[in-house]
């Protein structure tokens, strides 16, 4: 009978345990939902009154400077760097990564370059705004400019897109390129009507990804590229406004707390709305 | 022999030897796209390690500077207008230590416990709702975390805990876990769900509870990937930049307590190079700084490479 009572009491703590940690590790996915959801609503609860279309076609204005206005310039100058710097970046990394996947027989090769480019990305963004700094800023004579800090945000981008780029054209099955190569046609052909077709929208989505991350950071930009004024109109050497520094400047000068929600919250829809962009791609390539 | 066997001979051949002709074609296209793509791959991957070659070649006179490297990390304080100038940046890596340590204290445990909910408990509807909240989680920038900080902790850390300025080494780290959660989760899931079924199974059929079967099971087995999740979460911090920078307080002191304002590197950096005259010890203090952040990072990365290659081995 005791031994029966123990068992039992045994269960019990057993099922509790197991209730327990299932109770904490659904208030845990419940944290993973609330915490970027509250932060994006926050930011729109006191942001979204102080988005109008002045805010986005005008530059800004008032005392201290960007109080009130718009941000135009700002974001002008996020999408010219980003464009910059994909013109740099996107030719090296898929056609490194080409080389990688198409042409490379050594695995060994492969295996090494592609963990250089992992480390690479782990580099944190602020050392390459370094680089920038030294040799295209103050060694080539670049200056402050948008040209130095597109080249900058090239460099940030492109271990991103050539480790997505090479899992992209890794995931094609192998069976599409040995048959091509089965049939005497040469790689380049395989790569273009075979491999391509199917693995774009997979090295796209990193491109996107990448995009975006260099849209946001702020590091860099603010070593190679940024001021906290400019009048608009872009010029490869002069300098530029962007939105993250600009969001930056905004707290760090204490000039329009109204002016920061709205650019956050502008910076933040961009984003999201470039990842969702990707996101619906992808789903629908795996349907 | 007939004639026209002789021709059909004939044209055979020149077929063969026109083939062979497009083949040489074929093969010099061939060529030449190779070598293009190899010069690409050569290009972008030697244009980064000329990145990390030249911040280092700007930090080494550090090396054999009056304080050299001892002196920059461990027995000077940052005063550069002093005379003769400090330029030791012990403040900035205690605070990056300390930033650090109180984001992952933080964010491995809740990072690990999401992971084990996606991995383990969530159904598949709830799954696919959650992936892409952690991805926009990760996806909105350093800049904007450092401003939702700047509204909210800092104002509550000066209400509640009577401080002069709320920012402060916590808040900094407060906000620092937030950011590297969304990491520690998804690669902490993907190990989780890369330990084989019948490992799962075996557990189960035991008589374990769910609870039982993750902790001691799951877990252990997915353990080099799970180490390699805190390894990206721990890079990632370190290296962040505008977060830190607006929230950390920005002062040169050395920091005594989680309270306290601090500066971490990155921060530092920011702050110091605009004002650094070029060439001068100053700026090579600024760029050794990096440099030792960055063979720590590299150092991590290594070692998640590592891990990964372990996991996989372990799977198969």
């Amino acid at each position: 009978m005791a031994a029966f009572d123990l068992s039992l009491r045994a269960e019990r703590a057993h099922l509790w345990q197991d209730r327990v940690f299932i109770a904490v590790a659904w208030s845990l996915g419940l944290l993973g939902f609330v915490l970027p959801v509250s932060i994006v609503v926050f930011l729109f609860y006191r942001g979204a009154g102080a988005i109008s279309l002045d805010l986005l076609w005008q530059s800004p204005r008032g005392f201290p400077l960007g109080a009130s206005g718009g941000i135009r310039p700002a974001i002008e100058g996020s999408l010219a760097l980003v464009i910059l710097g994909l013109a740099v970046s996107l030719p090296l990394a898929v056609g490194g990564a080409v080389y990688l996947t198409e042409y490379s027989a050594s695995d060994r090769l492969r295996r090494a370059a592609s963990f250089c480019a992992e480390c690479l990305a782990g580099v944190p963004a602020i050392i390459y705004g370094l680089f920038g700094y030294s040799f295209l800023v103050v060694f080539l004579q670049m200056r402050i400019s948008l040209l130095a800090g597109g080249i900058t945000l090239g460099l940030v981008m492109l271990p991103i897109i050539l480790i997505g780029a090479y899992e992209a054209l890794r995931a094609v099955e192998e069976k599409y390129r040995e048959t091509g190569l089965a049939l005497g046609v040469s790689r380049i052909y395989v790569f273009r009507r075979n491999i391509w077709p199917k693995a774009r929208a997979g090295v796209l989505a990193a491109v996107v990804l990448a995009a975006g991350h260099a849209f946001g950071s702020a590091a860099p930009v603010l070593l190679t590229a940024s001021v906290v004024m400019s009048k608009g109109g872009l010029d490869l050497s002069s300098p530029v406004m962007t939105l993250p520094t600009h969001l930056y400047y905004l707290v760090s000068e204490a000039s329009s707390l109204e002016q920061a929600y709205a650019t956050a919250l502008i910076l933040v829809l961009l984003l999201l709305a470039a990842n969702f962009s990707v996101m619906r791609s992808k789903s629908r390539r795996q349907r | 022999m007939t004639v026209s066997g002789a021709a059909g001979n004939f044209s055979a051949r020149v077929s063969s030897w026109r083939s062979s002709l497009a083949v040489s074609e074929e093969s010099l296209q061939e060529t030449v796209a190779r070598f293009s793509f190899l010069f690409l791959l050569i290009a972008a991957l030697g244009t980064l390690v000329v990145v990390l070659l030249m911040v280092a070649r700007e930090a080494y006179p550090v090396l054999f500077s009056r304080s050299g490297l001892w002196g920059l990390l461990i027995t000077e304080s940052w005063e550069p207008l002093s005379e003769p100038a400090q330029l030791g940046v012990r403040h900035a890596w205690i605070s990056t230590l300390a930033v650090t340590t109180i984001a992952l204290s933080l964010a491995v445990p809740l990072g690990f416990g999401i992971g084990i909910f996606i991995a383990e408990i969530a159904p598949a509807a709830i799954k696919e709702a959650l992936q892409p909240c952690l991805e926009l989680l990760a996806g909105i920038p350093s800049v904007v975390y450092g401003f939702f900080g700047y509204v909210t902790l800092v104002p509550w850390f000066e209400t509640s805990f009577e401080m002069a300025t709320g920012e402060s080494l916590l808040a900094a780290g407060l906000i620092l876990a937030v950011m590297i959660v969304p990491f520690v989760a998804s690669t902490s899931a993907e190990a989780l769900g890369a330990v084989p079924g019948d490992v799962k199974e075996a557990a189960l059929a035991l008589g374990v509870n769910r609870c039982w079967m993750t902790t001691r099971v799951l877990v252990r087995h997915a353990a080099p990937g799970m180490f390699a999740a805190v390894a990206l979460g721990l890079g990632r911090a370190l290296g962040e930049t505008l977060a830190v920078l607006m929230l950390a307080g920005n002062s040169v002191a050395l920091p005594a307590s989680p309270l306290d304002r601090g500066q971490p590197i990155t921060a530092l950096i920011i702050t110091e190079l605009g004002e650094a005259g070029v060439g001068s010890p100053k700026q090579e203090a600024l760029f050794a700084a990096a440099l030792v952040l960055m063979v720590v990072i590299v150092a991590v990365n290594t070692l998640i490479g590592r891990l990964k290659r372990r996991m996989l081995h372990g799977r198969v």
